[in-house]
């Protein structure tokens, strides 16, 4: 199941399926994996078509929902709210692929150097962040950039004598300061699967293209990245998806503002339906949000060859 | 990566005095590679040192200027002010026994039903695994409207039911499970299992879960923190300050008129103490565990 926090998918599970699973066992398997899909059915799928129903109807909450067609999907295409949020989401999940991904890597890349010592205190002390709440996260960092005895500015006022930066309060600044949380938040965890991945890339290789002439950097594209690109492919899915539904570190650093300059999707579809009792709107948006993260996380698989047999 | 820096190096020595110089560059590297990690920890330790000093400061020293790490005088008023007039037992309770509800129940349902995907062959296997599969790319939001609507019209708003409900069926548990099962229980063991006329049943308790045990600690510690890390879901279901869990408790006090930015502080390290330990105690489990299908795939 999705979630605020993180998803994970794992490549090649696909084809090591068809290579186990030999045993006959009549209405056993069925028995075993009732359980999960009676509760995936209930909480899942009927959710997500109910979505799609409750998408046609203005309701507020009580009695009957009233069916409207495509009207909800009309009003969205016209909201500018709507439209703002949807820019705001595509920010953050660019900033978690574009910028939070090649970190890790490099984080990564720095911890698989050879006879480095203390590696495993440092992987366990940058994994930190993602054992903790989110709205700890959000909390804390609130504290370090408020703008009038936030410890940022009073850091940046006592080291270098810099005039106090609204960090939450400019439209700009704020979505860096969002991403930069984001960041925070995920990096760690990312690195310990490019970790993983970079420890499994055989030597040989490397000495190979050493061999041939490659220097650190030929070597790092020719043999690293193709050699890693199952867990690249999968860390940069989940990082997308988990990015287009960024939800607490808005609500809780910026509530969305100044104005609505950072208000996210999630944010939008909380605050129709429960500050606005607007369900079939707010379950319009979810399905759009839906459709858009469906397709370009398929997108994202076929370009980057996830379940492809490598 | 030092190798290759060497080769390189040892590639350009026509110059005087090469092995001096090619362990200076090799040493100036390392410094460079211990400095930067030390940085980077730096960044990811430093804000929680300070909310940890802050929250032993007197509320009008948190915010001293110039800052200071460390607390003068140290006082613990802030975490006896929490726990005296705020219901912070009740809440703390509320997302210990919600999450290990929930996570008692995902781990059986994932180790069930990883079985049965990992060991047993069937029709419509591959249909059932692709539907399972597509759900990790649902948002939450998605599902949010219509999961609250069907939860609190369905007369089961008692939140030691509501509040487990996303977390009970995770996907990726199965995927967790199935990969571990593959990997660590021999078919043979099965088959041996049911000639003695174990049930099926019976083979998955006594012969399939012990040789778990390992895996499944790793996805209880992850069931766990999906669930005692969650927030947007207890904030739109849970209107009750007894019942909160401490994410939604600890935003109320900072969204309140006085900021009760000490409060939160104490509040903040008093509910990351059970993740970070649990953390400390199974990292192990749960790193290797999480990396592992990524890995070996």
């Amino acid at each position: 199941m999705s979630t605020h926090t993180e998803t994970t998918l794992v490549p090649g599970l696909r084809a090591r399926r068809a290579r186990s699973g030999r045993i006959r066992g009549g209405a056993a398997p069925y028995i075993f994996i009732a359980p999960f899909y009676v509760l995936y059915g209930l909480f899942m799928i009927v959710p997500v078509v109910a979505a799609i129903v409750l998408s046609l109807t203005e309701w507020v909450g009580l009695g009957a929902p009233d069916f409207i067609g495509i009207q909800n999907y009309v009003d969205l295409a016209h909201d500018t709210s709507f439209g703002g949020a949807l820019a705001n989401s595509a920010v953050y999940t660019a900033i978690a692929v574009l910028i939070v991904v090649p970190v890790s890597l490099l984080v990564a890349q720095a911890l698989n150097a050879r006879n480095l010592r203390l590696r495993d205190m440092f992987r366990v002390a940058y994994f930190v962040p993602m054992v903790l709440s989110p709205i700890v996260i959000a909390l804390i960092y609130s504290l370090i950039f408020d703008r009038d005895y936030g410890l940022l500015n009073s850091s940046l006022q006592a080291l270098f004598g810099l005039p106090h930066i609204d960090w939450l309060g400019d439209p700009t600044i704020a979505k860096g300061a969002i991403g930069f949380v984001l960041m925070w938040r995920t990096v760690g965890y990312l690195t310990i699967f490019f970790l993983a991945a970079l420890q499994n890339v055989p030597g040989e290789l490397y000495e190979a293209a050493a061999l041939d002439g490659a220097g650190p950097v030929r070597s790092f594209f020719t043999v690293t990245l193709p050699s890693i690109r199952p867990v690249t492919a999968f860390v940069i899915v989940t990082s997308f998806i988990s990015a287009a539904q960024l939800f607490d570190e808005p609500y809780l650093l910026t509530k969305g503002g100044p104005g609505e300059a950072t208000l996210s999707v999630a944010m939008f579809i909380y605050r129709a339906a429960f500050e606005r009792q607007q369900f079939g709107y707010a379950a319009a948006a979810g399905v759009v949000l839906f459709a858009i993260v469906f397709i370009i996380s398929q997108g994202l698989n076929r370009l980057l060859g996830i379940g492809r047999e490598s | 990566m030092t190798a290759f820096a060497q080769t390189r190096e040892a590639a350009h020595s026509a110059q005087p005095s090469p092995t001096r110089k090619r362990r200076g560059g090799a040493v100036a590297r390392r410094a460079l590679l211990y400095i930067t990690l030390i940085a980077l920890l730096l960044v990811f330790i430093a804000p929680l040192l300070w909310a940890l000093s802050g929250s032993l400061k007197r509320r009008g020293d948190i915010f001293s200027v110039p800052p200071s790490l460390i607390p003068n005088p140290l006082t613990f008023e802030n975490y006896v002010n929490l726990l005296t007039t705020q219901p912070f037992a009740a809440w703390f309770g509320m997302s210990v026994g919600t999450a290990l509800l929930a996570t008692a129940i995902s781990v059986f349902v994932c180790a069930l039903a990883g079985y049965g995907f990992a060991k047993f062959r069937f029709r419509g296997k591959r249909v059932l695994f692709t539907v399972m599969f597509s759900s990790l790319s649902i948002p939450f939001a998605v599902i949010l409207v219509p999961l609250f609507i069907l939860v609190t019209k369905s007369g089961l708003a008692n939140p030691w039911f509501s509040l487990i409900v996303p977390w009970v069926a995770p996907a990726f548990g199965i995927f967790m499970m199935q990969q571990f099962i593959v990997q660590s229980v021999p078919d043979d063991i099965i088959e041996a299992a049911r000639i003695d006329g174990c049930s099926e049943f019976g083979t998955f308790w006594r012969i399939v879960l012990p040789l778990l045990r390992p895996s499944l600690g790793a996805l209880a510690v992850w069931s766990f923190l999906q669930s005692y890390n969650s927030f947007m879901w207890p904030l739109v279901l849970v209107s009750d300050s007894n019942q909160y869990t401490l994410p939604l408790g600890l935003n109320i006090l900072f969204a309140s008129e006085n900021r009760s930015y000490d409060l939160v502080l104490a509040g903040a390290v008093l509910a990351s103490i059970p993740t970070i330990l649990v953390f400390i105690l199974l990292r192990k489990q749960l790193l290797e565990g999480l990396t592992a299908g990524a890995v070996k795939g």
